[in-house]
């Protein structure tokens, strides 16, 4: 784990063709930090570039060009790449390692940890509210389709969970009739997503939808839950 | 344009092979539907289900079966939905229909008629 201030970051460059026993250098170099638990690398894909043997790689020629440039960073502590080096010297072959000093300002954090407090919609049992939102396929809310965006709303809101019916046939205020056809794929069914959760959640929500949904029709009615559980995080993982 | 009222909800469950005057029981239930002047009815199929007949259907099978549990879902005033009741008497040889009261918001765009529900 990385601390904030002095620190190494190394790159190195190397052909997106180059191999090391028999695999490509990059993903062998990977391997090799992941498994000597480097804090971080990334790989980097060049559009162009030439190298030592004065050759331009670019991808623009037609012809699947595999000699492309990549570069390999990472940022480590002095002394864990003094103990790395020696290796990737080896693994780089005809490619180059530049070292340089540089300033951690905020080093990453351990994303895992984070997700270890449980949802709080964990618990919800007894009278809680269904929604039901009628819309059309094709709707849209700026540049996706209405009941993903939508769905992706409620996933954000923390809404305990959602599921988007396509209906086979159907019309709404318009009197225009949306129907399923067979063997093609039909755009323009009705759409039902059904939502539940508590009273205040769906209450709090509603602005959303209010904001979202042109054309629609939502109903909201009260229901008893009988039964709202989930495997806990370590098994689900 | 944003109306809020009082609704009533119709679910409607039977079968997909299940027929009224010779045409599909749920294409005849959302032409009486659009016939009554209600705000909407939509069909949903089931992936998988039993009824009152207690046959059990599912999907998997590559028949292709028109025996799918199918649910008709209609929303609108009280008024309107007991306009339709009598009709479903008629028509539905063996189903189910599940009524609840619920709270309907209905969003429409201003610029086009919106149905006289």
């Amino acid at each position: 784990m990385l601390s904030p201030g002095k620190a190494l970051k190394v790159s190195i460059y190397l052909s997106e063709g180059s191999t090391h026993h028999g695999v490509s250098t990059s993903s062998s170099i990977l391997d090799f930090l992941y498994f000597r638990g480097c804090s971080g690398a990334t790989v980097l894909k060049g559009v162009a570039g030439f190298g030592a043997d004065h050759h331009i790689h670019s991808a623009n020629f037609v012809e699947i060009s595999d000699n492309l440039p990549l570069k390999i960073e990472f940022i480590e502590t002095r002394k864990k790449v003094d103990e790395l080096l020696g290796k990737l010297e080896e693994m780089v072959g005809s490619g180059l390692i530049e070292v340089q000093e540089t300033t951690i300002a905020k080093p990453a954090q351990i994303s895992k940890p984070k997700k270890a407090p449980a949802p709080e919609h964990v618990k919800i049992e007894g009278k809680a509210q269904l929604m039901r939102i009628y819309i059309g396929e094709t709707d849209r809310w700026r540049d996706q389709p209405l009941h993903e965006a939508l769905l992706r709303a409620m996933r954000a809101n923390d809404l305990a969970g959602a599921t988007v019916y396509r209906g086979i046939l159907g019309y709404g205020a318009h009197r225009r009739v949306h129907k399923e056809r067979a063997l093609n794929l039909s755009h323009d069914c009705s759409i039902m997503i059904s939502v539940i959760d508590t009273q205040e959640k769906l209450q709090e929500f509603l602005p959303l939808v209010d904001a979202m949904v042109q054309e629609g029709l939502v109903v909201l009615s009260d229901v008893d839950i009988i039964k709202y559980s989930h495997r806990p995080a370590a098994a689900a993982e | 344009m944003k109306e809020q009222f009082q609704a009533r909800m119709l679910r409607i469950h039977f079968t997909e092979a299940d027929k009224w005057q010779g045409e599909a029981l749920y294409k005849a239930i959302v032409a009486k539907c659009m016939e009554l002047g209600l705000g909407g009815a939509t069909v949903f199929r089931g992936v998988e289900g039993f009824g009152a007949s207690a046959r059990i259907y599912h999907a998997r099978s590559l028949s292709i079966s028109k025996n799918a549990p199918v649910m008709v879902t209609v929303i609108d005033r009280e008024e309107q939905i007991q306009k339709l009741l009598p009709h479903l008497d008629q028509m539905i040889q063996g189903g189910l229909v599940a009524s609840s009261k619920v709270e309907a918001i209905r969003y429409s765009r201003s610029d086009q008629p919106s149905s006289k529900a």
